[in-house]
């Protein structure tokens, strides 16, 4: 290990570069963020709001067994359907960006960096869209409530119930968004450069 | 370190299996490319010269046979060196130019200065160097949508030369532009040739390459045809 002495062969990305390069991303191909973003605030604005009318539900009646079942069982189905549209339209975006990556590779690039890219995508369009979806449910849930049970609904142990479905919510859309991403990525990230130049939709 | 061969292959060959068919894209190509050479490899569609450009950068993988970069065997190296061959020793230029689409003019050329851990500061200061020399001094923030063929193209240079590299690897780079902007950009690359001593390499069915070239090298079915010097064709330029 001579590395003193000669000058150290190794390329850089630190994570602050690779952050303003996925900012900057998202930011210049907003449409294609905007329709990612779309199925994760739809998938998780619908669980967010099935799991607040829940918990609502819970405080006013009283459990039911049988209640919190179905409704569990349809914040399931939910994430379900929000994490095939999120496969999606990742599977897209990272798709029709492999000629980039080949280009990336060339100019020195390693498949880390390339990688490192997509995740802060990702997490950013997760939290971004997680955020945006657990407000909107939550908005939905108490909207039904809002008239008979003004009182019950802005007591405090719902209020802090209400905060942890938000919070579970924007957790789920970031694991969705980062699973969903990570597959295509790596596999984009390891091909040759020339197959990837190569590459065409 | 000077080395007297900036590039050598030796019996590289590179088959494609299609199915039944074998297609040997290469097969068995033994090239010496001096320091500060301008090489052209030219060749009908189909003859490997894309192939042959791959394999020399380290963006491919070789069936068989060697390729050495200043006397390093790339099949050697280990993803690091690799990376930091593409972006420190190779330039490389492509007929449909590569630019990232999302970025400015700018930003595509400071990109592999990121990947070079060149400063912020003077990234930029590099970059609108390289563009101003190019002609491109008032084209800076303009995303490659905004900027002609000949301009991406010459974008594209001054991204291959940003990390000033000893090698600059051309794919048919005149090969989407028209005669007049294709010859602005083979003067371009002879300049950098003459003036910087960069070793270049072109493959190319462009005939006007053939007057700037040192040698050219002929291939067909993935094999070397013949080689013609520039001597053969320098006195005759000179005295025009
Ligand atoms: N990925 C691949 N899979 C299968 N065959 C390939 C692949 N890449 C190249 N080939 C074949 O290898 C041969 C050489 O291709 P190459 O692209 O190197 O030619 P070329 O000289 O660059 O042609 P052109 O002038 O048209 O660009 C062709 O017969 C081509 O079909
Ligand atoms: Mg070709």
């Amino acid at each position: 290990m001579s590395k003193s002495t000669v000058e150290s062969r190794e390329v850089k990305f630190p994570p602050g570069e690779a952050l303003r390069f996925s900012i900057e991303s998202i930011k210049r191909r907003f449409v294609r963020a905007l329709i990612t973003a779309v199925s994760i605030i739809l998938g998780i604005a619908f669980y967010v709001g099935l799991r607040t009318m829940s918990d609502i539900m819970l405080s006013i009646y009283g459990t039911s067994e049988a209640a919190k079942s179905y409704q569990l069982w349809m914040a399931m189905i939910s994430l379900i359907v929000c994490a095939v549209g999120i496969l999606n339209s990742m599977l897209m975006a990272v798709t029709e960006r492999t000629k980039e990556i080949g280009t990336m590779k060339c100019l020195g690039a390693m498949d880390g960096h390339i990688l490192m890219i997509f995740m802060f995508e990702a997490i950013l369009v997760g939290v971004i869209g997680g955020l945006i979806g657990a407000v909107v449910g939550w908005l939905a849930g108490l909207l039904i409530y809002i008239g008979e049970y003004m009182n019950v609904i802005f007591s405090s142990a719902l209020l802090t119930s209400y905060a942890m479905r938000m919070g579970e919510g924007i957790l789920i859309a970031m694991i969705l968004s980062v699973g969903a991403t990570i597959y295509p990525a790596y596999h984009a990230a390891s091909m040759d450069p020339a197959d990837a130049l190569r590459f065409e939709i | 370190m000077r080395y007297e061969y900036t590039v050598e292959t030796e019996d590289l060959a590179k088959y494609y299996q299609l199915g039944e068919v074998v297609v040997k894209a290469l097969d068995g190509i033994d090239l010496r490319i001096r320091r500060g050479e301008y090489l052209s490899i030219m060749g009908p569609s189909g003859s490997g010269k894309t192939t042959l450009f791959n394999m020399i950068g380290g963006l491919d993988r070789p069936t068989r046979g060697r390729v050495y970069i200043d006397e390093v065997d790339i099949s050697k190296l280990d993803a690091y060196e690799l990376a930091w061959l593409r972006c420190r020793k190779i330039g490389y230029i492509f007929q449909t130019f590569n630019l990232i689409p999302v970025l400015t003019a700018l930003e595509n050329v400071t990109l592999p200065m990121i990947f070079a851990g060149v400063p912020r500061e003077e990234r930029m200061r590099r970059a609108i160097e390289i563009l101003n020399r190019v002609g491109l001094g008032d084209r800076l923030h303009h995303k490659p949508a905004e900027l002609s063929g000949g301009q991406q193209q010459r974008v594209a240079i001054a991204r291959a030369l940003a990390n000033d590299p000893v090698i600059v690897l051309a794919d048919e780079p005149t090969g989407n532009l028209d005669l007049h902007t294709g010859l602005e950009i083979i003067n371009m690359l002879r300049q950098l040739n003459v003036e910087k001593g960069v070793t270049i390499f072109t493959a190319t069915h462009d005939l006007k390459m053939i007057d700037v070239s040192d040698r050219i090298v002929w291939i067909r079915d993935g094999k070397v045809d013949r080689i013609e010097k520039r001597v053969d064709v320098v006195v005759g330029m000179e005295e025009i």
